[in-house]
């Protein structure tokens, strides 16, 4: 089986929960002997072409172009990915994820009359809760148009499940839901001591409005009476106001932001934390909690999204109140307060995330996969003429 | 000769500005002469034939766009999508000419994935239209302009004028760029692509 899959981030170049899925989807991909291409970017710092895992990565580099805001730069990206997928040989299957490659993994479906297979990470609705100008609008759009040429759509949560269902208007028997896995590459440095004091509380995210890190910072200001030290790792447009409003509120020396750290540093911050938390707006899964599950970390999460589904309120972790600092503040001094409670959540919890790994999202991704060119296969949708 | 695949977003009785009644003057002689194959944008998808030629109409996929070049990337997979039906349902790789740079983005992904012979008609550049490139949104239309041109096998041009504009403003060879306004002369130009 031949898999052509675009992506806009893959290693080194990663900016969320999507990069991570995509590599390690691919890796395993590779693992199990599918034929795995993946076209990707590139800002001039990485190879255009490299073998890596088992993996055959093509980047293409879209600052070869002027563009006048995002959305042309993502349609420069596609437009060149188009054009270098004619050099990549043949595909059974095309494979994009989000709205991202949504031009290209549509463009070549037609061109080579190949079946095309969309995972939906996020939505555009989703993350802005409106559209409120043409550029988000076009995305919305897009997304739309991506479902409706995909042959099936694949989806993180039974939560953005719904959400291609009632946003997109997607019908639901074109949809499978499979989970994304985590990293266990973490999980052997987790036998080095921890220092966990009972006063660390972390977050780890990109610093944008829908992961909620203006929360942890007013839930900050509501445990002020309590001896506790607030990490943010991770950068973001949000950083700038969010170090203000610490400033504003007064709590500027126990909230420190930590920015972008590599995985040493990250696995060090875990290693301190007593709580983590994700206070999401929106979050579609939520891989994050599942790295802190995993490591031994206790989590407060918001009952939103993804996170809803992997976690039970008590069990695995605590729920609060999505977009309530104080539900989030009373959360947090319940765990902290509990040693108990501490001490189960975090044994459920290491138990939970054996249900998730990327070798079982691997398994369920072939399955579609090999649905896809059954059905294909029976079909007369066929090319008349083969590229050269 | 090969049949020629002609993509543009304007054909009569859908009109935009000049080129609709421009394709309209040429398009049926040349069908009259070599089998035609004509890709629009339309109201919706639907086959049928129009003055001699296969017609290919697409609709918009997306509604709302930001700016015209985004409006013009996606309006040319919305090509793509008619002139694929149209390559692999009569099975046969056709010459590609697209109509500005409008359309001139379908025809350089179906010269590279089917190694189709591409010409693009050149009528107006973002600098005649603009005068100069006063923002990123015109710089943005004559970067995908001069990618067009580069990838295009023949520039196609009517008047000596916007020869000289090709060869001085995107550093065009004078050798890629056709002078041919008339029937007779594109037909010669399609042999020529053709062997």
């Amino acid at each position: 089986m031949r898999v052509l899959t675009m992506t806009w981030e893959y290693p080194p170049h990663i900016v969320g929960g999507l990069g991570r899925h995509v590599y390690n989807l691919s890796v395993h991909l590779a693992s199990k002997g599918v034929d795995v291409s993946v076209l990707s970017f590139t800002d001039g710092t990485s190879s255009l072409w490299e073998v890596s895992e088992g993996v055959k990565v093509t980047r293409v580099n879209p600052y070869v172009m002027r563009y006048p805001d995002f959305v042309s730069w993502i349609q420069g990206l596609n437009m060149l990915m188009i054009e270098r997928a004619s050099l990549l040989g043949n595909f059974d299957l095309i494979h994009v994820h989000d709205w991202l490659t949504a031009y290209a993994g549509i463009a070549l479906k037609h061109l080579r009359r190949c079946p095309l297979v969309a995972t939906i990470h996020a939505t555009e609705l989703g993350r802005r809760k409106r559209l409120s100008n043409e550029s988000e609008k076009h995305i919305h759009e897009v997304e739309w148009w991506l479902t409706y040429e995909a042959w099936k759509v694949i989806c993180c949560s039974n939560y953005m499940r719904d959400e291609v269902q009632s946003n997109l208007g997607c019908p639901p028997d074109k949809i499978s839901v499979i989970y994304n896995g985590y990293d266990p590459k973490m999980a052997p440095l987790n036998s080095s001591p921890c220092r966990r004091d009972g006063k660390t509380v972390i977050f780890v995210g990109r610093l944008v409005y829908e992961k909620g890190p203006h929360l942890l910072v007013e839930a900050a200001n509501l445990l002020r009476e309590r001896d506790l030290r607030f990490l943010i790792v991770g950068d973001g447009a949000m950083r700038p106001y969010l170090e203000g409003l610490a400033k504003r509120l007064k709590v500027s020396d126990r909230v420190e932001f930590l920015g972008h750290v590599d995985d040493d540093r990250l696995l060090s911050v875990y290693k301190e934390a007593s709580v983590m938390v994700i206070p999401s707006l929106y979050e579609p899964f939520g891989i994050v909690a599942l790295e802190a599950m995993s490591l031994g970390v206790p989590v407060v999460v918001s009952n939103t999204g993804g996170l809803d589904e992997i976690i039970r309120d008590g069990y695995e972790g605590l729920k609060f109140q999505s977009g309530s600092a104080e539900s989030l503040a009373e959360a947090i001094s319940r765990l902290l307060d509990d040693e108990k409670l501490r001490a189960i959540v975090v044994e459920n919890a290491k138990a939970r995330v054996k249900d998730f790994s990327w070798s079982k999202t691997t398994d369920e991704t072939i399955k579609v996969y090999r649905r896809v060119l059954d059905e294909y296969g029976r079909g007369e949708w066929k090319p008349g003429v083969l590229w050269k | 000769m090969k049949p020629v695949l002609h993509l543009t977003w304007e054909y009569p009785p859908w009109r935009v500005g000049g080129l609709s009644d421009e394709l309209k003057r040429t398009l049926p002689e040349l069908a009259s002469r070599v089998q035609t194959l004509l890709v629009v944008r339309g109201d919706k998808d639907e086959t049928s034939e129009i003055d001699g030629m296969r017609l290919y109409k697409v609709s918009s996929s997306t509604r709302s766009c930001p700016h015209v070049l985004a409006y013009i990337h996606a309006l040319n997979i919305d090509l793509v999508r008619g002139a694929s039906a149209a390559i692999h349902d009569s099975r046969k790789v056709p010459i590609v000419h697209a109509h500005d740079w409008v359309s001139g983005l379908a025809g350089v992904y179906l010269k590279d994935i089917f190694r189709a012979p591409l010409l693009i008609s050149v009528y107006s550049t973002e600098l005649t239209r603009s005068k100069l490139l006063g923002s990123l949104l015109s710089m943005g239309i004559y970067d995908v302009e001069r990618h067009c041109f580069d990838k295009a096998d023949r520039l196609i041009v009517k008047e000596p004028g916007m020869r000289e504009h090709l060869e001085r403003q995107f550093g065009i060879t004078p050798a890629k760029i056709l002078e041919a306004g008339t029937a007779d002369r594109l037909l010669e130009v399609y042999r020529v692509v053709s062997t």
